[in-house]
């Protein structure tokens, strides 16, 4: 029991390291990136090629995460304008349909030319012992890598210039323009951010399994129905929200089975948009 | 006196509606003038167009003796020109410290100092220093935003209705403070419904009705109008 | 007085043409079947141009609702011995109702595009899962084979051909109708200023669910039709990139809120599909970048384009 839950907390806080990319883009910059596993992907496989070239594997790691930086950078600053040139509602449907569009393109590349690159990271000692329980490094490794970025983002949004004002922009664009603030420039940061995010989503895990081209769609599926569920512009809800789906989906996977399990977890995306599409811990950002 | 801020002939129109046309009027150093006139009479349309959040269709708005139309409304601020809306657009899950922190985003090395000069206006504000925007009374709230708009070290600042929704006490207070900056140097732009405080408080003021001006004159003798008496003070 | 000459030109040169084409294919049975899966395309992207070209609900669950007619049509053939002209109504009335009452939830929740888009895209994926977890019923990912189920008319062949295109005709003469309805009027103050319309006292909820519920009836027919056309089903035929891609990129190459968008899409997006399928795994690469050029530059379409070009009241 206690090992299933443990299981479901490690994989919620990687869950919530992947949604907390598009809860930011969306948030700030009112675009649904359905292309996000996709910098997931690029990251990893990235590093992948890295450490195949012989390159120290946590360097490898970092440069990959700065790799799926720079493609953040590049598709903000040119697929996305025509969607930040809208507002509202066109934003939300061009950004959409763009990124799903942007999602086919990175996907089809990667599945074509490096269909048989994977990301997988292994450590030397595969399991520890703590009072009784036995531990997998990685398990412990990833957890701490999530808990870590999330404690930086936390002290870089509360205390940072930066910080309070990109959460100004997520909870009143208009009020933080009337302060001076240009969002344009902020949220270019912020999509960089959010991929490297996501590409740190991705490292980790290929420290449980490996990380393959065509796993971009899964991750963003995933990604998306944990933002859902804690609220689309909150980035405590997504936290809460990507550790308890964890839970339930280590509890469901183990005793009801995949299938079943995806389908709880969908529904409870389906749900929480019916009943409460603020999300269902949104009350703070 | 100079003038600071000066619109020509200024059109403002959604699709093939004008909602303001033809409005001409200027706002000298040191001055406090009110622009009052009915709901919909475009007093706030007017207000976002100088503050660069609403594209002119025709005219323009000079200030300090330079184009300022077709400048983005948050470069504006940099300039010195600084708009309170009647919505206040605060930051309702940030503190009262942040929010007035977030205000001195174009002049934020020397925000900190700029902070107390606020916090001594509004007192009130220092009290709740801590307090989620959110959480507010709606007086408040408006002190706040006038407040952070006064952080961007406005050399002009538009105030959009800061008497709306508020109770007649905190309306005195307000006025009572912005006439002490105002004594301070500040030149003030404000729209208002509430004509009394309004034509009490500025020296000039501009009557606009459905998008036009229509009378323009000393508030003093505005006040005294027969036909201002008799259209928004009720007086027969 | 409104004359709908433009309308009845345009359906009138479009069922000729079509129906012509299978004399130009040099009895190809290949260029036959392409031609029959080209009109299905035509007919899914007139369904959905009801829905979310006209009343903006981005649903983005079209393979999903075609796939459920199909399947419990097909379902009930095999299992519990219905005709399938008896079946395929019960799959019709399926998607209908699913398309429906999401749309009635929708409304009534005040959902934003974005949102509709996205309850829609994770029934999708529901959808998917419950195919392949159900397979006692379904035969999950392996799917299953409907030669012989269906009428013989759906056979492929010559008959199939027509038949489906007197689906498609069907559809567009019921989108004419329903245009020149109140209903088109309302859809086109919906889509315009949904608030305005709303205050205009015209029921936004039940024109909306008027158009999703038409639509996705459609939608259920194409798919319960195709399924025994097709000869197979399995839960990537109506898959999200198989279906709801394909309508999208022919809505956008051929404009969406026309009448002939879907029909001049269909026809571009089949001709794309066939140049660019032989290369092999990078074709999802092209669609990718084919999307993401027609939503930044070619948004409106090609029949938008010709009107402009011609100034020609084109449908």
């Amino acid at each position: 029991m206690i090992a299933i839950l443990f299981d479901g907390i490690v994989q919620g806080l990687q869950l919530s390291l992947m949604a907390v990319g598009i809860t930011l883009i969306f948030g700030l910059g009112g675009v649904l990136n359905l292309a996000h596993g996709q910098f997931a992907v690029v990251g990893g496989i990235a590093a992948a090629l890295l450490i195949e070239a012989g390159v120290y594997a946590p360097l490898a790691c970092a440069l990959g995460m700065l790799s799926a930086g720079v493609l953040g950078l590049v598709v903000d600053r040119t697929l996305l304008v025509p969607a930040y040139r809208s507002a509202g509602e066109e934003r939300l449907l061009l950004g959409l349909l763009i990124t799903l569009g942007l999602s086919f393109v990175v996907n089809g590349y990667l599945d074509f030319k490096y269909a048989d690159i994977s990301l997988t990271l292994n450590l030397a000692t595969p399991s520890f012992n703590v009072g009784g329980i036995t531990i997998r490094t990685a398990s412990a490794v990833a957890a701490l890598i999530a808990i870590v970025a999330f404690v930086l983002l936390f002290a870089f949004l509360k205390g940072t210039l930066l910080g309070k004002v990109i959460r100004s922009i997520i909870q009143n664009e208009v009020g933080a323009g009337l302060c001076g603030i240009n969002p344009g420039r902020i949220r270019t940061v912020i999509v960089i951010m959010s991929a490297m995010m996501a590409a740190l989503g991705g490292i980790t895990q290929g420290l449980f399994s490996s990380l393959g081209t065509e796993m971009g769609n899964e991750l963003t599926s995933y990604a998306l129905i944990v933002t859902v569920v804690g609220g689309v512009r909150s980035i405590n809800g997504t936290l809460a929200a990507g550790v308890l789906l964890g839970i339930v989906n280590a509890f469901a996977s183990y005793y009801v089975g995949a299938y079943l399990t995806l389908i709880i977890l969908l529904g409870t995306a389906a749900l929480t948009i019916l009943l409460r599409p603020e999300g269902l811990f949104a009350h703070r950002t | 006196m100079s003038v600071v801020i000066a619109a020509e002939d200024v059109e403002v129109a959604y699709g093939d509606m004008s909602v303001v046309r033809g409005v001409s009027l200027e706002v000298r150093q040191g001055e406090a003038v009110a622009i009052i006139g009915p709901n919909g009479a475009g007093k706030t349309t007017l207000f976002k167009a100088i503050a660069g959040m609403l594209a002119l269709r025709a005219g323009r708005i000079i200030y300090q003796g330079a184009r300022l139309d077709g400048i983005r409304h948050y470069d504006v601020v940099k300039q010195g020109v600084v708009y309170v809306p009647a919505e206040r657009e605060l930051f309702p899950q940030m503190t009262v410290m942040e929010n007035l922190e977030l205000g001195a985003y174009a002049h934020y090395k020397s925000h900190a100092e700029r902070m107390k000069f606020v916090l001594g206006v509004f007192p009130r504000l220092d009290e709740r220093r801590t307090q989620m925007a959110g959480t507010l009374s709606g007086g408040e709230q408006q002190m706040l935003a006038v407040g952070r708009g006064l952080m961007a070290r406005p050399k002009i600042l538009l105030l959009d209705e800061p008497s709306t929704g508020l109770a007649p006490l905190f309306v005195s207070e307000m006025y009572r403070q912005l006439s002490r900056l105002k004594e301070q140097g500040l030149t003030i732009l404000l729209a208002e419904q509430q004509i009394p405080h309004a034509l009490a408080f500025s020296e000039r003021a501009y009557v606009l009705e459905n998008g036009a001006i229509r009378l323009s004159g000393k508030s003093k003798d505005l006040l005294g109008d027969p036909e201002i008496q008799k259209t928004y003070l009720g007086m027969d | 007085m409104k004359t709908y000459l433009a309308d009845y030109v345009t359906l009138i040169l479009v069922a000729v043409v079509l129906a012509l084409m299978p004399l130009g294919l040099g009895g190809s049975a290949y260029y036959l079947r392409l031609a029959t899966l080209m009109l299905i395309y035509m007919a899914y992207a007139v369904a959905f141009n009801i829905i979310f070209g006209h009343t903006r609900q981005l649903f983005l669950c079209v393979g999903a609702l075609a796939g459920c007619s199909a399947y419990i049509s097909v379902v009930l053939v095999m299992k519990m011995s219905l005709s399938a002209w008896a079946s395929i109504p019960v799959g019709i009335l399926s998607a209908a109702v699913l398309g429906g009452v999401f749309s009635y939830v929708s409304v009534r929740r005040g959902l934003g595009v974005i949102f509709v888009g996205i309850v829609t895209l994770v029934s999708s994926m529901i959808f998917h899962n419950l195919i392949l977890g159900l397979r006692q019923w379904t035969n999950g990912e392996t799917g299953i084979e409907t030669k012989g189920l269906g009428p013989a008319l759906l056979a492929p062949g010559l008959g199939s051909y027509y038949a489906i295109l007197g689906v498609l005709m069907a559809s567009l003469v019921l989108y004419h109708l329903l245009m020149r309805s109140r209903a088109g009027a309302a859809f086109r103050a919906i889509a315009d200023d949904e608030l305005a319309a709303e205050l205009a006292g015209i029921d936004v909820t039940m024109y909306k669910v008027l158009a999703a519920t038409v639509g996705s009836a459609l939608i259920g027919a194409i798919g319960a039709i195709y399924a025994y056309y097709g000869g197979f089903i399995n839960p990537t035929v109506y898959g999200f990139v198989n279906v709801d891609i394909a309508v999208l990129v022919t809505l956008l190459l051929g404009g969406m809120g026309t009448m002939l968008g879907p029909v001049i899409g269909g026809v571009l997006f089949t001709i794309l599909d066939e140049i660019v399928r032989p290369l092999g795994r990078i074709n999802v690469l092209v669609y990718g970048v084919l999307m993401v050029l027609l939503v930044i530059s070619f948004r409106h379409g090609l029949v938008a384009l010709l009107r402009k070009l011609t100034g020609a009241r084109i449908p």
